[in-house]
């Protein structure tokens, strides 16, 4: 009995410092935020433009901090403009000349990604780059963290307030066009979106992670569901507790804690991709080569019809 | 060029259209008149403008000329009442929504950004599903379906948005005979409750079976009106017999 008790002592441990306090508490809402945005992303087909966009935010950041030196609002406003200007220059240049948008995107983001390291040893004050790349959750300042409260509310409010259309939009552009959809407003909308996410889990987890609470949890979602409002939620719940979980891991078995937060959202994925009960690796191959259920069914169906040769029309 | 085909004020109304790509013309100072309650299937060689005409109906091209009307109402106030339906190609099957799910889709427009869906749209999306015999597949993800069942679910959505001009870019194509039959009985039941469909096609053979009214397209206007008579020999010579828009070369002075 009394080393259960022991166990639940230790166990809340972590929530006694008051770092580790902010550092679950961003954690929660970053983990959901992300979750959530990335549904969108994934259906979009721009897991790798996000990639690429956290890369530019480098510049940004490191022009900002020639400015306006490292105050959290000017950073976030120096990666925010970096990487939307790679975005939207991208865009420019696959629209005016032969190169492919993915093409475009990639070398801007490498040449703003090269440009910020140059430009960091300009700045006057020390910008550490392994935190940028890894994060530093437990030294999130105030500032950071007000910063991330806010970025990561109003991209969950404007997300769940414009679910429909980015739905439509996602599902078919074209359609969602002729059928009166401002297609232009609601995809720019969304690089916006994800650029402030990705600012928002910056600090916290950093350029080269922030992908993974990002893509991971919706990847999860999309193989387990068939309907796109559980993914969103399913997604931000998953992304939400792998991300205190993660932490938590982190503070016990003491290594960095950006790392234990993907790959325990890659355990999750991991399991999804062998086991999903519908799209499962092994779970399709342990249920047999085609449904006779179906199959019957149809072929019943079909009796009807006199052409019709069993075995065309199935599909798997 | 242009005719009428009856009295009533027609559903959509084509004048002088002209949709180029990069200066080119697609489609070449086109007139038409289509009333409610026809299935209006597009035909013409490959490149003779039928998907730009399409599209720019659907509002996805802007006109270089001339204007569309549906229902009276300029293109731009009349979003609602088309359904343009994608080519198979363009659509991501794999996308995490079931047939059921489609279909709401239509309603979106009925309701507000975060409004929960009412009776009436509750029953609409009922009623779509069984019009097109979907009911009984409601639950399924759209990949789980055969290519006619895909169709009629998209059909379904537009019954669902209360759509009154469906515009379908070559529904037949890659169809199998049986598929081809459940999608042509849907056209059919869209027809006789009132509606526009506006179709391309590809093959002449059964033209005669499926629309009712034709339209010969070769960059302009060829032919149009009760499907044998536009689809004569000479109607189809001139269309595939000569180049793709032989018109004279003339400027367009900017609007």
């Amino acid at each position: 009995m009394s080393s259960l008790i022991q166990l639940f002592h230790s166990l809340c441990e972590p929530f006694d410092y008051a770092f580790m306090q902010r550092a679950l508490l961003s954690c929660a809402l970053l983990g959901f935020t992300n979750g959530f945005l990335g549904t969108f992303i994934i259906l979009r087909r721009q897991a790798l433009l996000a990639d690429a966009l956290s890369h530019s935010l480098l510049p940004g950041l490191a022009v900002a901090a020639m400015i306006v030196g490292l105050s959290p609002g000017g950073l976030l406003l120096g990666g925010l403009m970096a990487a939307l200007l790679v975005a939207l220059g991208g865009q420019l240049m696959a629209r005016n000349s032969r190169l492919k948008d993915e093409t475009a995107v990639a070398s801007l983001y490498i040449i703003a990604f090269a440009l910020g390291i140059v430009l960091i040893r300009f700045a006057r004050v020390k910008i550490d780059l392994t935190h940028f790349l890894f994060g530093n959750i437990l030294g999130l300042a105030n500032g950071d963290l007000w910063i991330a409260y806010g970025a990561a509310t109003l991209t969950l409010s404007l997300l769940v307030l414009f679910q429909r259309p980015l739905l439509l939009v996602l599902f078919d552009a074209a359609v969602a066009r002729a059928s009166g959809i401002n297609v232009g407003w609601i995809e720019t909308g969304l690089l916006a979106l994800t650029v402030l996410g990705l600012v928002a889990s910056l600090q916290a987890v950093g350029v080269l992670l922030s992908l993974g609470l990002l893509i991971l949890p919706a990847a999860t979602a999309y193989l387990l569901t068939n309907s796109f409002t559980r993914m969103l939620w399913s997604g931000a719940f998953l992304g939400m507790v792998s991300a205190v979980g993660g932490l938590m891991l982190s503070f016990f078995a003491n290594i960095p804690s950006g790392p234990c937060i993907v790959l325990l959202l890659a355990l999750f994925l991991g399991s999804a991709y062998l086991f999903s009960p519908r799209y499962g690796v092994v779970s399709r191959a342990l249920k047999g080569r085609h449904f006779h259920e179906e199959s019957l069914e149809r072929w019943e169906g079909h009796q009807g019809h006199d052409h019709q040769v069993p075995g065309t029309d199935f599909k798997h | 060029m242009s005719a009428q085909l009856s009295d009533a004020r027609p559903m959509l109304t084509i004048e002088d259209l002209t949709v180029s790509y990069h200066r080119v013309p697609a489609i070449h100072h086109l007139g038409l008149n289509l009333d409610a309650g026809h299935c209006v299937g597009l035909f013409g060689p490959n490149g003779a403008g039928k998907s730009t005409l399409l599209k720019a109906v659907a509002g996805l091209l802007p006109a270089e000329t001339g204007r569309i009307q549906i229902e009276g109402k300029e293109l731009s106030k009349a979003a609602p009442l088309i359904a343009y339906l994608p080519q198979r190609e363009s659509v991501d099957w794999d996308f995490p929504v079931t047939v059921q799910g489609l279909v709401e889709m239509g309603r979106y427009h009925h309701v507000s950004l975060l409004g929960s869906f009412t009776k009436r749209d509750e029953e609409a999306v009922r009623q779509s599903l069984e019009l097109f015999n979907l009911h009984p597949l409601a639950k399924r993800q759209i990949k789980e379906l055969s290519g006619g069942q895909q169709q009629r679910a998209f059909l379904a959505r537009a019954w669902a948005q209360e759509a009154d001009l469906y515009l379908l870019d070559e529904p037949f194509a890659g169809l199998d005979r049986t598929s081809a039959e459940s999608l042509a009985t849907a056209l059919r039941t869209l027809k006789e409750r009132g509606k526009l469909l506006l179709v391309s096609h590809h093959a002449l053979a059964e033209a005669e079976a499926l629309f009712d009214t034709a339209i010969l397209l070769n960059g302009e206007l060829i032919a149009y009106g009760p499907t044998p008579e536009t689809l004569s020999p000479i109607h189809l010579e001139c269309a595939y017999g000569t180049a793709v828009f032989s018109g004279e070369h003339h400027n367009h002075s900017r609007s």
